[in-house]
């Protein structure tokens, strides 16, 4: 063992006939052998020989080397490591038996049943829990050891069971499609898409509710705890590392720190289990870090985190619709055994006339109790529309707090700014007033003074808005309303972005629509268009409007960066995101949907009007009768 | 001492911002610039004069080099020249150990009070004044006569003036630097050995 070589990295795989793969880095082997004991007998012997050849390294020695040498000057001559020298030897052996044998001694710290116990979980998790597949590199671990529970034990994979959804997510090379979730009018397909730049892959991702839970943590004696990724068979992802504490718990996929996680039904990584599978041939350009801490930062690793993302959030909308869905069914069974008891109380009033007075007397106790069932029937009715009035309303709340962080991030910069001249122009009138000379200066500090106050006025009633009632309905005359978006509210990062506006809005549109809802969707709209236009040299936003008997459609468009056809089918998904950079957090697609939606409106990315690049927005949205 | 106060902020809003006029008031000599490009030129073509920089973080998409950029450029040209950054943004830890891997002489953020912005920026400005080119400048001003003494011989032969050691230091050549390390080791080894008393 050469401490420190490169050599093992040049092939990925062993010299025949072991071809084994080889999956360490430079100098590992030395350090983790170091990090367990001070001493390391290695003991090598091959096939039809009986001689054992043994090399003893002690660590110690290294590290003592290594802290007289730090004491010696720079200049002085100093021992290098290879000139160590390690002491070896052979053995007489049975010449059946062939391999390596590594001992160490003097181990550093004493290993617990605990610490047996975490290692033998870790180690099961060593290659993919997948089990209808042989392993291209086969081996086996045993574990033996004082305790009574591990005096013998093989590790044995990681076996998941009891999931309350699966999916299998591969890829086709020849054709050169990979397979995507897809979640669309309350089912979950697999869509073919072209390869990503990340690769091709194979994700398999187990969903787990609160009772699968407990039965697979019951069963296996472990935890639920997120997605793995594994490289030719052999996990890569930072593993054998004991956090106690989950909260703590490297989340180098960034599933958990997602924003607004908590709410909108979002899954985190104890309600997932899941494998990536990644090889060197489909996906060189994701590369472990040196430090098995995780990925080196580059684009494939960061598609590759955001296709689990987005393959996640495809299962939460699912999930999200299937509640949905058992709610309704609940709610229409209530309904219907309501319906039936009536049903049951008028046929038992038909059959109590002819009946005789003893029976009369027995359906008379049973209508009695037929009315407390209905009584109960009726409340629980009222309860579930009460409820269901309640979580609309939470959900609305939620809405409006995300686009309130939006405008508040806006908001402060603005204020931040403004009052800062205006704090400052006071205090230079209290340094320096009166002064004859300075008398331009009192001038343009007023001015601006007056200037900026104005500016505050506007934004503080913008955000009054968000004070208001939610649900009130109004007139809305909608030129106006884009009208003063475009030429109070937004006028300074439009001029300062140099964008133009067009408004081609009929003067006598009235809408009888909630005025913020209408606001958030423009507002949103306009500052999608904003961030699409960074790089153009001509910008501009447009907005028209068409009417029909019964309807009205409004078209947004700008002539920036437009969407990619392969991003259009997931433009509108929750937490979906390409602006991550500029702080997007990928709720305003979203939100413009599920307002439209509520309008009972429809909202859709068409054909640009402007050629070549851009986006136009159709939104349709009918006139109240 | 002279001193220019350089402005780099892409809103122009600023130019008539009340502590622009307070610095004029005070300094005199005030530039501002509200293209990046052209104050970093400014900055690069006039390293032989007193330079203090605020600098503005956040510039508009169109502009290729924001604050960050902007800082390690004029750190590059000069480590001389402190630069405070102004902004309207709450910095980050990680945004603001940029700031201090390219040394950064202050935060100002857009919101403070002139007396407050005035307190980082008289620190920079007494930083400038007992920085060692300042010291030699005061010596010539004071001392005229030494202006052309030659006081420097490198290795291979070629002498400096005094003046012209001020001139490779304010341009951080490797001359320039090359003294200034090599002058602060000979005072603190005149200290030591007791041959000298400050």
């Amino acid at each position: 063992m050469v401490i420190g070589t490169s050599s093992k990295r040049r092939e990925r795989l062993s010299p025949l006939p072991h071809k084994r793969k080889v999956a360490g880095k430079k100098g590992i082997g030395r350090f983790a052998v170091d990090k367990l004991g001070d001493k390391l007998v290695l003991k090598t012997q091959k096939k039809n020989s009986s001689d054992i050849l043994c090399l003893e390294t002690d660590w110690s020695y290294y590290s003592k080397l290594e802290d007289s040498q730090l004491k010696l000057n720079f200049e002085d001559e100093k021992p290098f490591f290879t000139d160590v020298e390690n002491k070896y030897w052979y053995d007489n052996g049975d010449k059946e038996v062939q391999g390596t044998t590594l001992e160490i001694s003097q181990v550093n710290e004493i290993w617990t049943e605990n610490d047996i116990n975490r290692a033998f979980k870790e180690l099961s998790k060593l290659v993919p829990p997948n089990p209808s597949k042989t392993n291209a590199y086969p081996f086996n671990i045993t574990i033996k050891s004082p305790y009574k529970d591990f005096d013998n034990v093989k590790v044995k994979t990681q076996l998941i069971d009891f999931a309350t959804k699966k999916v299998e997510l591969t890829f086709d090379k020849k054709k050169g499609v990979q397979e995507i979730l897809q979640y669309k009018k309350g089912s979950l397909n697999k869509i073919k898409v072209p390869e990503r730049p990340c690769g091709f892959l194979k994700l398999t991702l187990y969903y787990f509710d609160q009772p699968a839970k407990s039965k697979y943590k019951k069963h296996f004696n472990s935890e639920i705890d997120g997605i793995k990724i594994y490289r030719d068979g052999i996990i890569t992802t930072p593993f054998a590392e004991y956090v106690a504490d989950r909260n703590k718990q490297k989340d180098i996929l960034g599933i958990d720190k997602r924003r607004w996680s908590g709410f909108f039904e979002r899954l985190s990584t104890r309600d997932l289990l899941g494998y990536v599978e990644i090889t060197d041939e489909n996906n060189p350009d994701i590369v472990e870090s040196t430090n098995r801490q995780g990925f080196v930062e580059n684009e494939a690793w960061e598609e590759l985190r955001r296709f689990i993302i987005e393959q996640i959030v495809q299962l939460e909308s699912f999930f999200k619709n299937a509640k949905n869905v058992e709610r309704t069914k609940t709610k229409s069974g209530l309904g219907a055994a309501n319906q039936d008891l009536k049903i049951l109380k008028r046929e038992i009033a038909s059959v109590k006339k002819e009946a005789s007075p003893k029976v009369q007397e027995k359906l008379r106790s049973i209508e009695a109790n037929l009315g407390k069932i209905q009584g109960s029937v009726t409340k629980s009715i009222n309860d579930y529309s009460k409820l269901e009035k309640e979580s609309k309303q939470q959900e609305n709340l939620f809405m409006s707090l995300v686009s309130l962080q939006t405008y508040a991030a806006m908001f402060s910069h603005m204020t931040k700014h403004t009052l800062g001249h205006i704090l400052t122009g006071a205090e230079y009138f209290y340094n320096n007033y009166p002064n004859p000379n300075l008398e331009d200066r009192f001038i343009s500090i007023s001015k601006s003074i007056y200037k900026k106050m104005l500016k505050l006025r506007k934004g503080v009633d913008f955000m009054l808005k968000y004070a208001k009632s939610d649900t009130e309905l109004e007139e809305i005359n909608l030129k106006e309303l884009i009208v003063n978006l475009f030429d109070n509210i937004y006028v300074d990062r439009l001029n300062e972005e140099g964008i133009r506006t067009i408004v081609e809005i009929k003067d006598n549109l009235i809408l009888n629509y909630n005025r913020k809802a209408i606001e958030d969707i423009f507002d949103n709209l306009i500052s999608n268009s904003i961030k699409a236009l960074k790089n153009n040299n001509e910008k501009i936003i447009k907005c028209s409007s068409l009417t029909s008997i019964d309807e009205v459609t409004i078209l947004f468009s700008d002539n920036g960066i437009g969407i990619k056809e392969k991003d259009k089918h997931r433009i509108f998904d929750i937490f979906y995101t390409d602006t991550a950079e500029e702080g997007g957090a990928g709720m305003g697609l979203y939100m413009v949907k599920t307002r439209v939606e509520a309008m009972q409106g429809n909202i859709e990315v068409i054909d640009n009007e402007f050629n070549p690049t851009g986006a136009t927005f159709k939104i349709t949205l009918p006139f109240k009768k | 001492m002279e001193v220019t106060f350089v402005i780099i902020d892409d809103n122009k809003e600023i130019e008539e911002h009340p502590l622009l006029f307070t610095l004029e008031d005070k300094f005199k000599n005030v530039k501002f610039y509200s293209n990046p490009q052209e104050g970093l030129d400014y900055i690069k073509n006039n390293l032989d004069i007193n330079l203090i920089v605020l600098l503005d973080i956040e510039f508009s998409k169109d502009d290729k080099l924001d604050g960050h950029d902007l800082l390690k450029e004029i750190h590059n040209s000069s480590s001389l020249i402190p630069v405070i950054l102004w902004s309207g943004i709450n910095q980050t830890n990680e945004e603001f150990s940029d700031f201090i891997n390219n040394r950064a002489f202050g935060f100002l953020s857009k919101d403070c009070s002139l007396e407050e912005a005035m307190l980082i920026v008289d620190k920079a400005f007494n930083n400038l004044k007992n920085s060692l080119d300042n010291t030699i400048e005061d010596w010539i001003i004071s001392n005229e006569s030494d202006k052309d003494k030659p006081i420097y011989f490198t290795s291979s032969g070629e002498s400096y003036t005094l003046n012209e050691i001020l001139k490779e230091i304010r341009l951080q050549t490797p001359i320039g630097k090359e003294f200034s390390s090599k002058l602060n080791s000979l005072t603190i080894d005149l200290l030591l050995r007791k041959k000298e008393n400050l």
